[in-house]
């Protein structure tokens, strides 16, 4: 019984990890209709920057922010130019442009940061470990766990609930009523890219701690944060908690009962909910390509 | 124009070998012409088909694992190990393309991805028969077999003719479905879904065999390619290898046919020589997706398209112009 | 766009067209000009400089570059043209680019290979090239058995020198029961895994569990878990690149080092590319290597010297690697006079090599061409730095693979 209970703790802090590298990504797609694969090099970015700030011995409750600030930074520039040029193009070139881009800052990453592998200097408050049932369980999971939680649900309460939310969904909907409020759509659009790249970045930075950084986690991440992001359904917060948990409770639990064919059992599942449910677990009306 | 097009291409493409080009070069020429029959069958799901997929590799992959260990279980008489491939592929793409037709845009992207990702966990764990994570050694070389005899298909010629000979074949199998009432429909499924379910049309019936048929091409295109380097080894069925398809389509010119081998020699040339000359040549290929994509969306191919009509005089390079030119996504 | 000439779109596209061009005919006229440096000697290094193994391929070029300085860029009185290639990690690319090595740029002696993978795609092409090859990585142990070629050396390890080593030692020292393995599961994984219990139980021991993981976990979660829950008296493991250092670094967040005795073989405790990542929490753990900055032959603490000069810190398994392959390419050549046209002579010279490597003491086997190494047992300890250092505490003196015997 602790087995599963321990299981199920690891499967939840993968599923909260999923959860934020999908977060970022679906802030973009849900609301300016943009798909970002640029996305993964930004968690590569803030797990780097994670990794040299801890490195060089500040304090590490402000590594987290000076991931996000660096993603943010790098969202806003990306936005003058060129993601601002395709927001009003098809999915395709979206996809197109920004993938060669990824390929770019996958590339320039490498050159800047070497080819090795780089882990961070977790402070010793968060590299205890607490015991649950009798196990030693890391502290750092559970930090994750809660940081992962508070962040989506702080970003649910943003959208959902605050004026500025709805001004951004508004934009979506109609661009040319919101303006005619007197409201700058440009300043909009490029405050909500600033804010999923940050969100990307930190949940590299957060994320880095459990899975290093190195050049292949760009690649890694954009693909698990894609497929959850699409499994759950477009535009939906709800959608995406859910397939996160879905997924990571497949992965995990695959693990123990076979890791040999985890990965296919995973694939599987993912695969029978886009084909029972064509358009995600909860799903919304998407523009076509 | 239309007749003539592949007659001159077999011509050049017969010439090469006469041109006393090197073996090394020969090789890495038919390489080309392979990936390019991959690519241009992938056009016909994203150009033609609007069906954008990134599990084209599964195709690829299964028709070069069926071609080698056909050839090294059973024979490696060419006649043979080609349909296998293709009859394998066409196998996959049926059941792929049952399941993902009520699929589309990014789902079909995903669902297709994932379908294929789990195609290479197969080939990757089952070592007994594919060698696993190591690979398909010791592959024999084609033959075919005359009245006379055998004649050995293993030489650097011997291999660029059959890429050679492919290439034609396979564009003009290509062209012909384009403008066969199905390609048509196809086209007519890509443009206006809604207008064609109402007009009669199974939208899922013409995509299951647009599914088919592109697959049928790759599987060929797979059936040659464990040869070309005698080995095969699972990266030939991964999504990044679905990617690199895309990535050539793009430069190439989507819903151009002849733009997967502009898109495939400009991938494969830069890859191999370049990384000859710099470590950052994945930046040099990653900038010229960008400035393809920002600067000259229709693809690199179908500029050199419209440089070739610049020179023509003003009359029929306007209509030649006109009546190609395809919507830009 | 028709009456105002080529415009943007054809710009582009023609100098796309003449780069193609150029990129084909450039190499084609470089041929030529290559003939004419008829003293010179080619080695083509065919190795790893981007894709999952970038570290390690860098690490191996370094080697070898500090290698060919140190003997002043010349060999047997031929000045040396290295050529360095790149095989993205990518079984395919190994093979476009060995021909390339051999058929466009002419090189003498091919060398490098990190990945096993590559190593086998390639075989086939060497071998009826009839090339003059050695191999500075790639261990799997089909290239000292089935895969053996008459002109492929290979002065390194083998998956089976350390696995069995490694099961030998366990048996003895550690404990005859309750063993659980977990490795990556791909080529590499599965023989380092078999040759372990091979040996292990061969002398005694009993292996409770095997765990496979994807190539490519992040999260060893729930797998460490079950092995806490298990308990077993000790983890044999196996990862290589980032999968190590994800590995060793969740073994210490789950509390398990110092608590399960850990061993391992080859890349996992790397002393450049992974120990310098992990820390010096695993200290403790051991593993069975055929280098260790802290070996006793004269030929590696001068080479960790020298290294440790040069660059600053202390060689890993892909730096020795590729000196080693310097040390035996240069003493090949020095036995043959650099006069290389007779490969059966310079095979014979290979074969009677008897080196004090950046390794250790090296020699060939006949049967198949492998080297024969001591392999060492490395116990991870905290040096007087802070930083994790690979120490010797035992020696296996001339480990030779069984070859076809296996």
């Amino acid at each position: 019984m602790e087995y599963v209970v321990i299981q199920s703790i690891n499967a939840l802090v993968f599923a909260v990890i999923l959860l934020m590298s999908g977060l970022g990504l679906t802030v973009v797609m849900s609301l300016m209709n943009f798909i970002n694969l640029a996305h993964g090099s930004l968690v590569l970015l803030g797990s780097y920057v994670a990794v040299f700030w801890l490195a060089i011995g500040a304090p590490w409750y402000l590594a987290f922010p000076a991931a996000f600030l660096s993603g943010a930074v790098a969202g806003a520039v990306l936005d003058r130019f060129p993601f601002r040029l395709f927001y009003a193009r098809t999915h395709l070139m979206q996809v197109l442009l920004t993938f060669g881009l990824s390929v770019v800052f996958a590339d320039l990453m490498r050159w800047g940061f070497g080819a090795g592998v780089a882990t961070p200097r977790l402070p010793d408050v968060l590299r205890g470990v607490v015991f649950i049932l009798d196990t030693p369980f890391p502290v750092y999971r559970l930090f994750v766990l809660g940081a992962g939680a508070l962040l989506a649900l702080g970003l649910w309460y943003l959208f959902d609930r605050t004026i500025w939310g709805a001004v951004v969904r508004a934009c979506v909907v109609d661009r040319g009523a919101v303006e005619s409020l007197g409201i700058n759509t440009q300043h909009v659009f490029t405050l909500v890219l600033a804010l999923a790249c940050g969100l990307g970045a930190l949940s590299g930075a957060l994320g880095s701690g459990i899975m290093a950084a190195y050049p292949g986690l760009d690649e890694e991440v954009l693909i698990l944060a894609f497929i959850v992001v699409v499994v759950g359904g477009l535009g939906s917060f709800s959608g995406l908690a859910l397939s996160s948990l879905v997924l990571g409770f497949a992965m995990t639990f695959s693990k123990m009962i076979d890791p040999e064919f985890s990965n296919l059992m995973s694939l599987g599942a993912a695969a029978a909910i886009l084909i029972v449910r064509p358009n995600g677990l909860v799903a919304p009306v998407t523009r076509q390509v | 124009m239309k007749p003539f097009a592949p007659l001159a291409a077999l011509a050049a493409l017969a010439a090469l070998p006469l041109l006393g080009v090197p073996d090394y070069h020969l090789r890495l020429i038919a390489e080309v012409l392979i990936y390019g029959v991959a690519v241009m069958s992938l056009d016909l799901l994203i150009g033609f088909g609007g069906l954008v997929s990134l599990g084209h590799a599964a195709f690829f992959g299964v028709g070069a694992y069926a071609a080698a260990l056909f050839a090294t279980h059973v024979s490696a008489e060419i006649l043979l190990v080609v349909p296998v491939a293709v009859l394998s592929a066409m196998a996959a793409a049926l059941v792929m393309g049952a399941l993902v037709v009520r699929s589309a845009n990014l789902f079909l992207l995903i669902l297709t991805l994932l379908l294929s990702q789990m195609v290479w966990e197969v080939v990757f764990r089952w070592r007994a028969v594919t060698g696993g994570a190591d690979g398909f050694r010791g592959i024999p070389e084609l033959a075919l077999t005359l009245p006379g005899g055998h004649l050995a298909l293993g030489g650097p010629v011997a291999l660029y003719a059959l890429a050679a000979l492919l290439a034609v074949a396979a564009t003009v199998l290509a062209r012909s479905f384009i403008e066969a009432p199905a390609g048509r429909a196809l086209i007519g499924t890509r443009e206006q879904p809604l207008r064609m379910t109402a007009l009669g049309y199974s939208v899922p019936r013409i995509r299951l065999t647009a599914f088919v048929v592109s697959a049928a091409i790759a599987g060929a295109a797979g059936a040659l390619y464990p040869f070309v380097n005698q080995y095969v080894g699972p990266q030939v069925a991964h999504w990044t290898t679905s990617a690199s398809l895309f990535i050539m389509l793009v430069l190439g010119g989507v819903a151009t046919l002849y733009g997967g081998y502009v898109g495939a020699a400009i991938y494969l040339g830069f890859q191999t020589y370049i990384s000859s000359y710099t470590e950052r040549w994945q930046l040099v290929i990653g900038l010229l997706f960008v400035a393809t994509v920002l600067f000259v969306p229709g693809g690199l191919g179908r500029s050199l398209k419209s440089l070739a009509a610049s020179f023509r005089p003003q009359g029929s390079g306007a209509a030649v112009a006109g009546a190609e030119k395809r919507r830009v996504p | 766009m028709l009456g105002r000439g080529i415009g943007r779109r054809g710009f582009l596209a023609s100098s796309a067209a003449l780069a193609a061009g150029a990129a084909v005919s450039g190499p084609l006229a470089g041929r030529a000009l290559a003939q004419a440096g008829r003293d010179e000697l080619k080695i083509g290094l065919l190795t790893s400089l981007s894709g999952p193994f970038a570290a390690l391929g860098e690490s191996m070029r370094t080697g070898l570059q500090l290698h060919l300085q140190g003997v002043g860029g010349s060999l047997a009185g031929r000045p040396v043209r290295l050529i360095v290639e790149d095989d993205h990690a990518k079984p395919e690319e190994g093979v476009r680019k060995v021909r390339k090595l051999l058929t466009q740029d002419g090189v003498d002696i091919v060398c490098g290979v990190v990945h096993s993978g590559v190593a086998l795609s390639i075989r086939d092409v060497l071998a009826s090239a009839n090339a003059l090859t050695f191999i500075s990585n790639g261990s799997a142990n089909n290239l000292a058995r089935k895969a053996a070629s008459r002109f492929i050396f290979r002065p390194t390890k083998t998956n089976w020198m350390l696995g069995s080593t490694a099961g030998t030692w366990a048996a003895e020292k550690i404990s005859k029961k309750n063993a659980i393995t977990i490795a990556a599961d791909y080529a590499a994984g599965r023989e380092y895994v078999e040759d372990f219990i091979g040996a292990y139980k061969a002398g005694g021991g009993q292996v409770a569990r095997q765990m496979w993981t994807p190539f490519g976990t992040t999260d060893f979660a729930p797998l460490l878990t079950d092995i806490a829950m298990a308990k077993p008296d000790l983890v044999y493991c196996f990862f290589a690149g980032s999968d190590a250092v994800r590995f060793l670094q969740q073994w210490q967040d789950y509390r398990l080092a110092g608590r399960i005795p850990l061993i391992g073989t080859g890349a996992v405790f790397d002393q450049e590319d992974v120990l310098p990542a992990v820390g010096p929490g695993i200290k403790g753990a051991v593993n069975a290597f055929h280098q260790s900055p802290t070996a006793p032959a004269p030929g590696a603490q001068a080479f960790v010297e020298l290294y440790r000069k040069a660059h600053g810190r202390l060689p890993g398994e892909m730096s020795t690697s590729g000196y080693a392959t310097g040390q035996v390419i240069a003493a090949a050549v020095d036995a043959v006079q650099g006069d290389l046209t007779n490969k059966d002579k310079v095979r014979d010279a290979v074969l009677a090599l008897d080196l004090q490597t950046a390794y250790g003491p090296m020699r060939f086997d006949p049967a198949n061409n492998q080297a024969i190494l001591d392999v060492y047992i490395n116990e991870v300890r905290v040096g007087s730095d802070g930083k994790p250092v690979n120490q010797v505490v035992h020696a296996y003196p001339k480990v030779s693979d069984p070859g076809d015997k296996a």
